[in-house]
């Protein structure tokens, strides 16, 4: 069986990037270029598979109405340069010269980075099982990369740009600030050193992590049940995590795709439902302004919260 | 939620039955970490999951085990020929391209994104000595008797020659654009320019290039059938194969195989078979009529191994 996502990646290579490298001479990045092709097709299908779910279910059942969405239209712009530019070339540029640096500099010291399958034995050749264990562990180190991120101010700051949307729809998952995304991707790199993750099985997990995440922001009066609710996260529970009372250092519903570890760690609430969104304290211009215009908007309040420039005086 | 059932339907056929004692294909299947086994219709029997990013493989001398290198796993695979069956596995840092030197004594493996060349003790699998390597080591050959392994460094265009014996570099010299395969070929050391059109021809006392031999776009690796008649270069941008003459290099015939060929074995009814990286299939080539047929893989096919060939 050949899966339509790695055929579209190999006529990518061959009709595109291969003559493009073997043009500017850089031929011996070919397997690397591969790579990221795999990311930037398994990225362009989801966006599509992810605007083909949750756009119905917003149609369906809107939590909010508005007169006016272009505040919408800018979330769009973050999911495309997230998932198919800025995303893959991060993951296989960036991603792949710190492994074979920190890996080369292991194997110096006589150490072989280790992997889960090799720190348990009975993994090994039970690559489904072997899957959905580091689906789990990535989740849980995104629960604290999330919640750190709430914790200290400077970080916050940058953070709240993604709580700034007053128009939370699907879109909306991908609102990041530049810099808060590379934290997040040398959050994950880490832990993918840690244990073992290779970047081609990487994107896959990132990928289906952030399918479920889109789905999560959707403005869609969706909820999984008593039961699916503390299975997996809905558009209601996260939803909570985006109320306007739940901006700050001090929120609830941190997790990404799986509640365990808000319940595990007290941090779930389950009772706010459908509230309303946005970051009353964040500037207009994190809410409503251009992509640049937020961009330098989060870099401001960071270095105010920072205390690298004053603050701006309250009437 | 359908991510999840395709994910599930996609790693499913991970799953599969065993491999029979008939003449299979073993194809190395880098980009999903699995290796696949076809019977010699090019019909899939199974697929043999390993750990991370598998890419070239060999025969050990006494042909008793097959050795794939799992460069991404850190760990190298020791196969039964015949069936594909995973026997051990032993942890080695970064695995790329892998050979035994002629007399049997060392296992020299390239560390393609570790920048290092092993020597191995191929009796007892120890490693006896690291040479540090620029950049990007990719493929090896050695000298006949032994002496020296010759690596070609993508990252910096150039050929190293280290000595075995001493444990030295005897040189390092510029060949062209992003070497990738090298040969020994008729007292000289043939070397496959990727980022270029043409394999050079070097003098292995010196790294001197002689002479350069346009075989096309992407000139990736070389391969001398068995009889020692043809000599074959795949070339990885115009996705073509090339049978030149072995003694002039005058090009004979060049053969359309899409999706980057790599490597190729030889099967004993004269067919060629060669992996497709990018279309995740191997090819089965017919020199006498040209004809290709192409069977389903895993992703990125890169070595291929016949069973057929085995005493």
């Amino acid at each position: 069986m050949t899966d339509p996502f790695s055929t579209a990646a190999g006529w990518l290579q061959e009709q595109v990037l291969l003559p493009l490298l073997y043009g500017i001479g850089l031929m011996q990045w070919e397997e690397v270029a591969f790579g990221w092709a795999l990311f930037a097709c398994y990225g362009m299908a989801q966006v599509v598979l992810t605007f083909a779910v949750c756009l119905p279910l917003e149609r369906w059942r809107p939590v909010e109405h508005w007169p006016d969405a272009k505040a919408v239209w800018v979330d769009v712009l973050y999911t495309v340069i997230s998932r198919v530019g800025l995303l893959p070339l991060v993951t296989f540029v960036l991603f792949y010269q710190l492994q074979v640096g920190m890996t080369g500099w292991l194997a110096d010291h006589g150490y072989v980075a280790p992997t889960l399958e090799r720190l348990v034995p009975a993994l090994l050749g039970h690559h489904l099982l072997t899957f959905f264990i580091y689906a789990v562990v990535l989740d849980f180190a995104e629960y604290w990369r999330h919640r750190l991120s709430h914790r200290f101010a400077w970080w916050w700051a940058l953070h709240s740009l993604h709580h700034a949307q007053r128009q939370m729809t699907f879109w909306s998952d991908d609102r990041n600030h530049l810099l808060d995304e590379v934290i997040g991707f040398v959050w994950f790199m880490a832990i993918g050193l840690l244990i073992g993750i290779p970047p081609l099985q990487f994107p896959l997990l990132v990928l289906l992590l952030r399918f479920l995440e889109s789905l999560s922001h959707a403005n869609a009066r969706v909820s999984f049940g008593w039961l699916g609710e503390r299975l997996l996260i809905s558009p209601r529970y996260h939803r909570a995590h985006h109320g306007v009372l739940a901006a700050g250092q001090r929120s609830a519903n941190y997790g990404a795709i799986l509640p365990w570890w808000d319940m595990l760690f007290r941090t779930a609430d389950f009772d706010r439902a459908y509230v309303q969104t946005g970051d009353p304290s964040a500037e207009e211009a994190m809410a409503t302004g251009t992509y640049v215009q937020q961009q330098a908007a989060g870099l401001r309040r960071m270095a105010r919260m920072a205390g690298w420039i004053a603050p701006v005086p309250r009437g | 939620m359908r991510s999840i059932l395709f994910v599930l339907v996609a790693l499913s056929i991970l799953q599969g039955r065993p491999a029979d004692a008939e003449p299979i294909a073993i194809v190395v299947n880098s980009g999903d970490a699995t290796l696949s086994l076809l019977n010699m219709a090019g019909t899939e029997l199974r697929r043999v999951p390993v750990l991370r990013e598998p890419h070239h493989l060999t025969l050990s001398p006494d042909k008793s085990e097959l050795l794939v290198g799992d460069a991404g796993g850190n760990e190298m695979l020791f196969l039964d020929p015949r069936t594909g069956a995973i026997r051990r596995r032993v942890p080695m840092a970064d695995p790329y391209h892998l050979g035994f030197s002629p007399d049997a004594r060392w296992l020299v493996v390239t560390g393609l994104a570790r920048n290092q060349v092993d020597v191995y003790d191929a009796a007892r699998m120890t490693l006896v000595h690291r040479f540090p390597a620029r950049s990007m080591p990719s493929h090896l050959a050695f000298a006949p008797d032994s002496s020296v392994a010759y690596v070609t460094l993508q990252g910096i265009n150039q050929l190293a020659a280290y000595d075995l014996k001493r444990r030295v570099l005897l040189w390092s010299v510029e060949v062209g654009p992003t070497p990738a395969g090298v040969i020994w070929h008729n007292g000289r050391l043939l070397v496959a320019n990727m980022g270029s059109d043409h394999f050079a021809v070097v003098d292995p006392t010196d790294g001197r290039v002689e002479r350069r031999v346009r075989t096309g776009r992407g000139s990736h690796q070389l391969f001398p059938s068995p009889d020692g008649a043809t000599l074959w270069v795949n070339n990885r941008v115009d996705g073509t194969t090339v049978a030149l003459d072995p003694r002039t290099y005058e090009v004979r015939r060049t053969y359309r195989v899409p999706g980057g060929p790599d490597c190729i074995d030889f099967a004993p009814d004269g067919t060629l078979w060669i992996t497709q990286r990018f279309i995740q299939k191997v090819g089965v080539l017919d020199p006498v009529s040209g004809t290709l047929r192409s069977f389903p893989v895993g992703r990125s096919p890169h070595g291929v191994f016949l069973t057929a060939n085995l005493p």
